[in-house]
């Protein structure tokens, strides 16, 4: 998953990224203004974007309604200092999806912001389940036919990420472009290095087979071929 | 503060152990009541006092014509030496039904002191004193009677060869005084009863009335009992308000609500304002903390997470204090702030450069300070310094590594000192001329960020400013740069 952090005060989306980072193995990308908050959320296919509404140069809400303009469908996680409920429902009626108010909870902050990502991806709880295929995406831990298998951070956010997708065909380049964030190094055969150690721990042995390569497509999580 | 704010004490509610209250409408009634009183005693006692007199004046007419009579009654004898006869057969009638009316008829020669009695039908053997009154009351018969005293009348009857000197008659004649006196107290009765009636009546008109008349003071404190912290809408009736002797009340009660609705506003805004300060520091370190809990570290990240949150606490010490130094000069512009000593401006403006060279000079930045002296304004010391010093502050923050900043004091007009600090930086946009000085405004808010700001700094300095009784306000210079110029009355 990757995720637009757009906030001008340094440390707070220091703090934030990092959490998300490690709580969730998240890739985050951040806009330290409006503008740039604007620009990298049209440019780029975010899972969500997390938007405070004191911004330099382009205030939040014009951030969020130059996004929607620009129909980005990405689910929109508002920060704010104003906790009174006009401005809440003004954002959520421009196309926010959530809000928390300072000072909030890191741990809320993530419950959300994961609530979020899953909603955007039509899944309506944390525990993602295809076949006999079980992804615990709070405690990212992966077991199928009841034995857990152990995957690394990367082939992990791999599964996640197809996982809140099933069925559908997901190509190389969407899975770069979700899976790193600016801080990363982008070589498109590293997938199909995940690809094939996640087919190695999933599929060896088992039947149905989940992961399927599309030639010339991409790859897709489900049943039958 | 009550818990429940709308419960304010009603104007009726008066502790106990309070001194005695005093009703307005009972001092007025009674007043009103007291002179109606006044009024009809006085009127009944005159009416009385004239009435008797005028009663007086006929009685006496009716006493003297029936001395008269009296007198008509003595006669010469018929035979020679004409005696004087008297013949009691026509004698007038008494008006009272028992008491008669007294007579004493007497002959007086050439001088007063010879006197013979002609005819007497008076109760007593020995006739009182008889001086020159002509009337007079006595006791007769213990009762109180009038006499008449006629002197040197003579006698009517005419006769041939009548004696020389002719005999000269005094009579005197006394009637029963009550008949007068039930008169008198016939006519005081007739005033006296209606008037006392009428009072009772007018007594009750005066209570009404007066509740009426006073109907607009409840209805006024009726209105002001429903003023509250969240309810500051006060319209008096219109009866209130065309009422005169309320008009003043009306007018320093909605003075004195703008005043402190005012201030009521300012202290709701400045919290809100403050919390919504405090938020986002509050978040920086909550979240630093709970990311730094969130697994197992390395001691260095420990180490590092907390060297950070100390500098965050840092930060939001400074807000606190500057947020408190603000509220505390705002409260400074009360009007019922006593007045500071003066103090000398050039010297407050000497040391604020002194507490700021340092920094400009880390920046190349030079601060120039003209020699104009001997301006004396009232205020303290150390907030002049502080309102330097920020303006200082502000004019080192924008202006580039290089400039130049000119502190100037001048006297605009007589009695007015203005002190403008000048910078050589890219001035202020014409939006923010004004906004400059508002609590938490920055035109730039990353950019502030970076430079330790909180915006306020310049609301401190029109805070202090203004409680001095000046005015702070900001141009853009012509040759470029900003001029933040402070005037304050001279002391």
């Amino acid at each position: 998953m990757r995720i637009l952090i757009v906030e001008d005060e340094p440390r707070l989306a220091a703090n934030l990224a990092r959490s998300l980072r490690e709580a969730s193995g998240y890739a985050v990308d951040i806009a330290p203004d409006g503008e740039q908050g604007s620009e990298l959320g049209a440019q780029n296919e975010y899972d969500l974007i997390v938007l405070d509404l004191m911004l330099p140069k382009l205030p939040g809400d014009q951030v969020l309604r130059q996004l929607r303009a620009a129909e980005v469908r990405t689910p929109v996680l508002i920060l704010t200092a104003r906790d009174d409920k006009e401005t809440a429902v003004a954002m959520l009626n421009a196309g926010a999806d959530d809000y928390v108010a300072k000072p909030f909870d890191l741990g809320e902050f993530m419950a959300r912001a994961k609530a979020l990502i899953r909603r955007g991806k039509g899944q309506a709880t944390p525990l993602l389940r295809l076949a006999d295929l079980e992804i615990n995406t709070l405690e990212r831990r992966v077991s199928r036919g009841g034995r857990e298998i152990v995957l690394t951070p990367m082939e992990y956010r791999v599964l996640e990420y197809m996982a809140h997708r099933p069925r559908v065909v997901v190509s190389k380049s969407e899975l770069l472009e979700h899976l790193y964030d600016f801080n990363w190094e982008k070589f498109s055969n590293v997938i199909e290095v995940y690809i094939s150690g996640l087919r190695r721990k999933l599929d060896d042995g088992q039947d149905p087979k989940l992961i399927h390569t599309l030639r010339g497509h991409g790859y897709s999580l489900r049943e039958q071929a | 503060m009550p818990p429940e704010p709308h419960n304010y004490p009603g104007p009726a509610a008066v502790p106990e152990g309070a001194q005695p209250r005093i009703s307005l409408s009972r001092r007025l009634i009674a007043g009103v009541w007291l002179s109606q009183l006044f009024l009809a005693l006085a009127l009944l006692g005159l009416g009385v006092f004239l009435t008797r007199r005028q009663l007086l004046a006929a009685f006496d007419t009716d006493l003297r014509s029936r001395a008269m009579a009296v007198a008509a009654l003595v006669r010469y004898s018929e035979r020679r030496p004409h005696n004087l006869k008297f013949d009691p057969t026509l004698l007038p009638p008494s008006r009272h039904r028992r008491l008669p009316n007294f007579y004493y008829v007497l002959k007086s020669g050439e001088n007063h002191t010879d006197m013979a009695r002609i005819a007497a039908y008076w109760p007593q053997v020995v006739l009182p004193v008889l001086n020159r009154a002509r009337f007079m009351n006595l006791r007769l018969l213990h009762h109180n009677y009038r006499v008449i005293v006629l002197r040197r009348l003579p006698v009517l009857d005419k006769e041939a060869n009548l004696p020389h000197p002719l005999p000269r008659l005094t009579i005197y004649y006394a009637a029963p005084l009550s008949p007068l006196l039930a008169q008198v107290e016939n006519f005081a009765l007739y005033i006296a009863v209606p008037s006392g009636l009428l009072l009772l009546l007018a007594a009750g008109l005066t209570v009404w009335g007066i509740r009426r008349g006073l109907g607009p003071l409840r209805g006024l404190a009726h209105e002001a009992a429903a003023i509250s912290d969240r309810n500051w809408s006060f319209h008096p009736a219109p009866e209130a308000v065309a009422t005169a002797e309320l008009t003043p009340l009306i007018a320093a009660l909605e003075a004195m609500l703008e005043r402190l609705h005012g201030s009521f506003l300012r202290q709701r805004q400045f919290l809100s304002d403050a919390a919504h300060e405090l938020k986002t520091p509050v978040t920086i370190l909550k979240t630093t903390l709970q990311s730094l809990l969130q697994k197992p570290r390395e001691a260095d990240e420990y180490r590092q997470g907390m060297e950070q949150s100390l500098e965050d606490l840092d930060r939001l010490q400074a807000l606190l204090e500057r947020m408190l130094r603000l509220a505390r000069v705002e409260q400074l512009s009360a009007p019922a702030a006593p007045r500071p000593a003066p103090v000398n401006l050039k010297a407050t403006c000497a040391a604020a450069v002194a507490r700021i060279a340092g920094w400009a000079a880390t920046r190349g930045i030079q601060i120039t300070q003209d020699d104009s002296d001997g301006f004396q304004v009232a205020a303290g010391a150390d907030d002049l310094e502080q309102l330097w010093l920020n303006l200082l502050e502000n004019a080192v923050k924008f202006t580039p590594e290089g400039g130049l900043i000119r502190i100037s004091l001048q006297s605009p007009r007589p009695g007015w000192v203005r002190v403008s600090v000048e910078d050589t930086g890219p001035g202020i946009a014409a939006c923010d001329l004004e906004r400059i000085f508002d609590r938490f405004y920055r035109s730039e808010p990353s950019r502030d960020r970076q430079t330790g700001g909180f915006g306020l700094g310049l609301a401190i300095a029109r805070g202090v400013a203004e409680a001095a009784g000046g005015k702070i306000y900001a141009q853009n210079r012509p040759t470029g740069g900003a001029s933040l110029n402070v005037e304050l009355p001279l002391s």
